[in-house]
C-alpha cells in the first residue's frame, strides 16, 4: 500500500460529530506536526471543511503509510473523540481508490452542492498548509497537483459548475441581468426585511447597484434595515412614488396579503413612463399580485419561479456527471500509471548503470588497441556506443511503461532482474 | 506581399466567417476549451482578409469602394463584421455571432451575385454618387443591425417571460442594450435613407445636366423601392419615438426593426429583379428600354 485515506463527509458523519471533528487552521497545523513526529518519513495532508474531514497519507517501501485503524485513532486523539465512535462513521480507502476520491472531491463531485467551486480553493489550502508543515513529498505532491489539474479540466470541459443553484444568484445573474445591462444607474427598492433580501442585495451590489431604498411598514425598522443593507430608508406611505422611481424591486415582507395590488401598481405605472421593472418577489405569501407580471415591461419572478429555475440548473448539473466522472477516471488512471512507473526507477537505473559500465570497459579496451585515434574520433565512437545502448533499452523500457498503466509491473521487473542479474 | 494580397478572394473571408459561425452554432451541442480561441481567430482572420480584399480593390480599381453593387454589398458586410468583432470583444460570453454572421454571409453571397462593373462616373457626379452610396450603405447597415438586435430582444424577452434560465450556448445581451440598439439603429436608418434618397435625386439632376447617365424616371423600380423604403423607415422611426414612453415600446421597436429588414430585403430583390435605368449609361439604357415589355 502506497496511499491511504480515512475521512468523513456530510453524507456519513452526523452534523454534531462533524462539528467536533472539524479542525481550525491552527489545529490542522498542530495535527500535521504531530503526525510527522509520530510517523516519520510518511507524507500527510489534512483536508478539513464544514462538510468533510479527510486525512490523506502516503509512503513507500520502508515507510508505508500507517494502517487505517491507526489513522482513525490519530484523528480521534487529535480532536479528543473516542476512536470507536469515529471508527464507525469514517470511510477508509487505499491506493487507486484514494486517488479517485481526491480527484472527485477537488472537482466538486462529492460536494453537498454538486460542482461547487469553493472546494478547489480548500484543497489548495490544505496542501499548502501541509507543505508549510513539511509533511508533503513526491507522492502527495504529485497526487494533489493531479487533483487540481483534474478539477480544472472538469470546470473547463463540462458545464458542471456553470449554472447557479441559489435563488438570489439565479434571480440576479439569470433574470435581472437579462433585463438590465448595468445596475449603477438603477434604483433598487427593498420591501420588507426577509433574510433573502440581504443575500440578493449582495449579488446586486456586486453587479454595481448603488442606489438602494428600503421601505418597511415601521419607520424605525426601515432605518435600521437601511443602515444594515447600505441603503437609505423610505416611507411606506410613499410606496406608490417609490414603485414609480424603482427599476428593480426585491420584496420579502411577512405580510399575509399582497402588499402591491394591481390597483397600487396601476397608479405607479403612469409615472414610470414605460421604464422596465424587474420584481423579485421572494415573499411567501407573495407581496405582488401575480396579475402585475402580465403587464408589458414588468418582469415579475416569484420564489417558486426562481426555485424552479434553480431545480432546472440542478438537473442540468446532474447531466454533466458522466462527462466529469470520465475525466476523473482518465486522470486517475494516468496518475496511477505514473505512480507504478515510479516503482520501476531503481531497476531501470541499475540496468542503465550496468550497461554503461560494460560499455565504458569495452571502449577503454578498444581505445587502448587503437592509440592513433584522435579525440573527435573517440567522441564519435563513444556517442555511437551510447546510442546503441539507448536503442537496445528502448523496447524493454517502453514495455515497462505500458505495463505500468494497468498496475505495478512486478512480472516484468522480476524478469529483468533475473535476465540481467540485477540486485534487489 | 502584393502577390499574397492579390490572391485573397471572397471565398477566403467567407469561409472564415462560416467557420466562426460554425463555432458559435456548436456551443449548445458540446463544450470545448479551444472553441473560443478558434471563434475569435477565424472571425478576426476573416475580417482581416476582408479588409485587405477591399483595400486591394480600392488601390487597383479606379472607382471603388462604392462604385459597383459588388463593392457596395462587400462594404456593408465588412461594416457588420467589424461591429460583430467589437461585440465579441465587449461581450465575449454572448452568442451575438449566431445572428450577425448569417447577415454578413448573406451580404457576401449577394455581392457574388451582383455586377462588378462600376457605375459610370464623371468628376461632376463623383461627389454626389459617393454621398448617395454612403448614405444608402449606412441606412442598410443600420437596418440590418437593428433587425439583428430586435430579433435577439424578442428571443431574450420570450426566455425571461417564460421564467427560464439561459439555454446552454445561447446567452444574449440584456434587453436594455438590445432595445437601445434597435431604437438608435431605427433612427439612423430612417434619416440616412432619407438623405440617400434626396442625394439620389440630386445625382439624377446632375446626370441629366451632364448627360453621362440616362435620367432615371420616377417610375423606375429603384426609385420606387427606395421611396417605399424611406417612407417605411421614417414612419417606423417616428412611431418608435412616439411610443418611447410606453411600456411595450421595446417590443414594438423590435417588431418594427424586423419589418424594416423585410422591407429592405424586398426592395433589394425588387431592384435586382426589375428593369432599371439606375446607374446605366445612355446606350445601355436605350437597349434596356427596347428589351422591356
Amino acid at each position: 500500500m502506497t496511499l491511504a485515506f480515512v475521512g468523513g463527509t456530510h453524507r456519513t458523519v452526523p452534523l454534531a460529530l462533524r462539528e467536533r471533528l472539524a479542525f481550525s487552521a491552527e489545529q490542522a497545523a498542530e495535527a500535521l506536526r504531530r503526525f510527522r513526529d509520530r510517523f516519520p518519513g510518511r507524507e500527510v495532508v489534512l483536508l478539513s471543511t464544514c462538510n468533510r474531514v479527510e486525512l490523506y497519507a502516503a509512503g513507500e517501501e520502508a515507510a508505508v503509510p500507517p494502517p487505517a485503524e491507526q489513522l482513525v485513532s490519530f484523528l480521534a486523539e487529535c480532536r479528543g473523540i473516542e476512536a470507536s465512535v469515529l471508527a464507525s462513521v469514517l470511510a477508509r480507502e487505499s491506493d487507486e481508490a484514494v486517488v479517485r476520491h481526491l480527484f472527485s472531491v477537488a472537482s466538486g463531485l462529492d460536494s453537498m452542492v454538486l460542482g461547487e467551486p469553493q472546494i478547489v480553493a480548500q484543497v489548495k489550502q490544505a496542501w499548502a498548509l501541509a507543505q508549510r508543515q513539511e509533511t508533503t513529498g513526491p507522492l502527495t505532491g504529485g497526487m494533489f497537483q493531479a487533483a487540481l489539474r483534474t478539477a480544472k479540466r472538469v470546470a473547463s470541459e463540462t458545464a458542471l459548475g456553470r449554472e447557479r443553484l441559489s435563488i438570489p444568484s439565479v434571480a440576479v445573474a439569470d433574470f435581472a441581468r437579462g433585463v438590465f445591462e448595468r445596475f449603477d444607474d438603477k434604483r433598487v427598492l427593498v420591501l420588507g426585511a426577509g433574510k433573502m433580501a440581504h443575500e440578493t442585495l449582495r449579488y446586486l451590489r456586486e453587479a454595481g447597484a448603488r442606489d438602494i431604498v428600503v421601505v418597511n411598514r415601521t419607520a424605525a425598522r426601515a432605518d435600521r434595515l437601511a443602515a444594515g443593507l447600505g441603503g437609505r430608508p423610505g416611507r411606506f406611505a410613499d410606496l406608490v412614488a417609490e414603485l414609480a422611481a424603482a427599476d428593480l424591486v426585491v420584496s420579502t415582507t411577512g405580510a399575509s396579503e399582497p402588499v402591491v395590488t394591481a390597483d397600487i401598481f396601476t397608479r405607479a405605472e403612469v409615472a414610470r413612463e414605460g421604464r422596465p421593472l424587474v420584481v423579485l418577489d421572494l415573499a411567501v405569501p407573495r407581496d405582488f399580485d401575480p396579475a402585475i407580471g402580465m403587464r408589458p415591461g414588468v418582469w415579475l419572478y416569484s420564489i417558486d419561479d426562481l426555485g424552479a429555475a434553480c431545480e432546472a440548473n440542478r438537473r442540468s448539473r446532474q447531466r454533466e456527471m458522466p462527462a466529469a466522472l470520465a475525466i476523473v477516471d482518465e486522470e486517475a488512471r494516468r496518475f496511477m500509471g505514473d505512480l507504478h512507473h515510479r516503482s520501476t526507477t531503481p531497476v531501470i537505473e541499475q540496468l542503465r548503470a550496468g550497461w554503461s559500465e560494460t560499455g565504458d570497459a569495452e571502449l577503454d579496451r578498444l581505445f587502448r588497441r587503437l592509440p592513433g585515434l584522435d579525440d573527435a574520433a573517440r567522441a564519435e565512437i563513444r556517442q555511437a556506443f551510447e546510442r546503441y545502448a539507448a536503442k537496445l533499452l528502448h523496447s524493454p523500457l517502453t514495455s515497462l511503461r505500458n505495463e505500468s498503466r494497468s498496475g505495478p509491473p512486478h512480472g516484468l521487473l522480476d524478469a529483468l532482474k533475473r535476465l540481467f542479474d540485477l540486485k534487489e | 506581399m502584393t502577390a499574397f494580397i492579390s490572391g485573397i478572394s471572397v471565398v477566403c473571408f467567407a469561409a472564415s466567417y462560416l467557420v466562426a459561425l460554425g463555432c458559435e452554432a456548436s456551443r449548445p451541442l458540446f463544450r470545448s476549451g479551444v472553441r473560443g480561441a478558434l471563434l475569435v481567430g477565424f472571425a478576426a482572420a476573416g475580417f482581416f482578409a476582408h479588409t485587405l480584399f477591399l483595400a486591394w480593390r480600392a488601390a487597383t480599381e479606379p472607382a471603388v469602394p462604392l462604385s459597383s453593387a459588388f463593392d457596395w454589398y462587400l462594404l456593408a458586410a465588412w461594416l457588420l463584421a467589424g461591429g460583430y468583432l467589437w461585440l465579441l470583444r465587449a461581450n465575449p460570453r454572448t452568442q451575438v455571432g449566431l445572428f450577425v454572421l448569417p447577415v454578413v454571409l448573406g451580404l457576401v453571397g449577394a455581392a457574388q451575385l451582383s455586377s462588378r462593373a462600376p457605375f459610370p462616373q464623371s468628376p461632376a457626379t463623383q461627389i454626389w454618387g459617393a454621398i448617395h452610396g454612403s448614405f444608402n450603405l449606412a441606412a442598410s447597415v443600420a437596418v440590418a443591425g437593428g433587425a439583428v438586435a430586435g430579433l435577439m430582444w424578442l428571443i431574450q424577452a420570450t426566455r425571461l417571460a417564460r421564467k427560464r434560465t439561459p439555454a446552454r450556448g445561447l446567452r444574449l445581451p440584456s434587453l436594455e442594450l438590445l432595445a437601445s440598439t434597435t431604437s438608435r439603429a431605427g433612427q439612423v436608418a430612417a434619416w440616412t435613407a432619407a438623405a440617400g434618397f434626396i442625394s439620389g435625386l440630386v445625382l439624377n439632376a446632375v446626370n441629366r445636366r451632364h448627360g453621362l447617365l440616362e435620367t432615371v424616371p420616377w417610375t423606375d423600380p429603384v426609385v420606387l423601392r427606395m421611396a417605399m423604403l424611406v417612407a417605411w423607415l421614417v414612419a417606423a422611426a417616428l412611431a418608435m419615438r412616439a411610443l418611447a414612453r410606453r411600456p411595450d415600446a421595446a417590443r414594438v421597436g423590435a417588431w418594427l426593426s424586423l419589418v424594416s429588414f423585410a422591407v429592405l430585403t424586398a426592395s433589394i430583390l425588387w431592384g435586382v429583379l426589375g428593369t432599371t435605368r439606375h446607374g446605366v449609361p445612355p446606350a445601355h439604357a436605350a437597349a434596356t428600354n427596347e428589351a422591356a415589355p
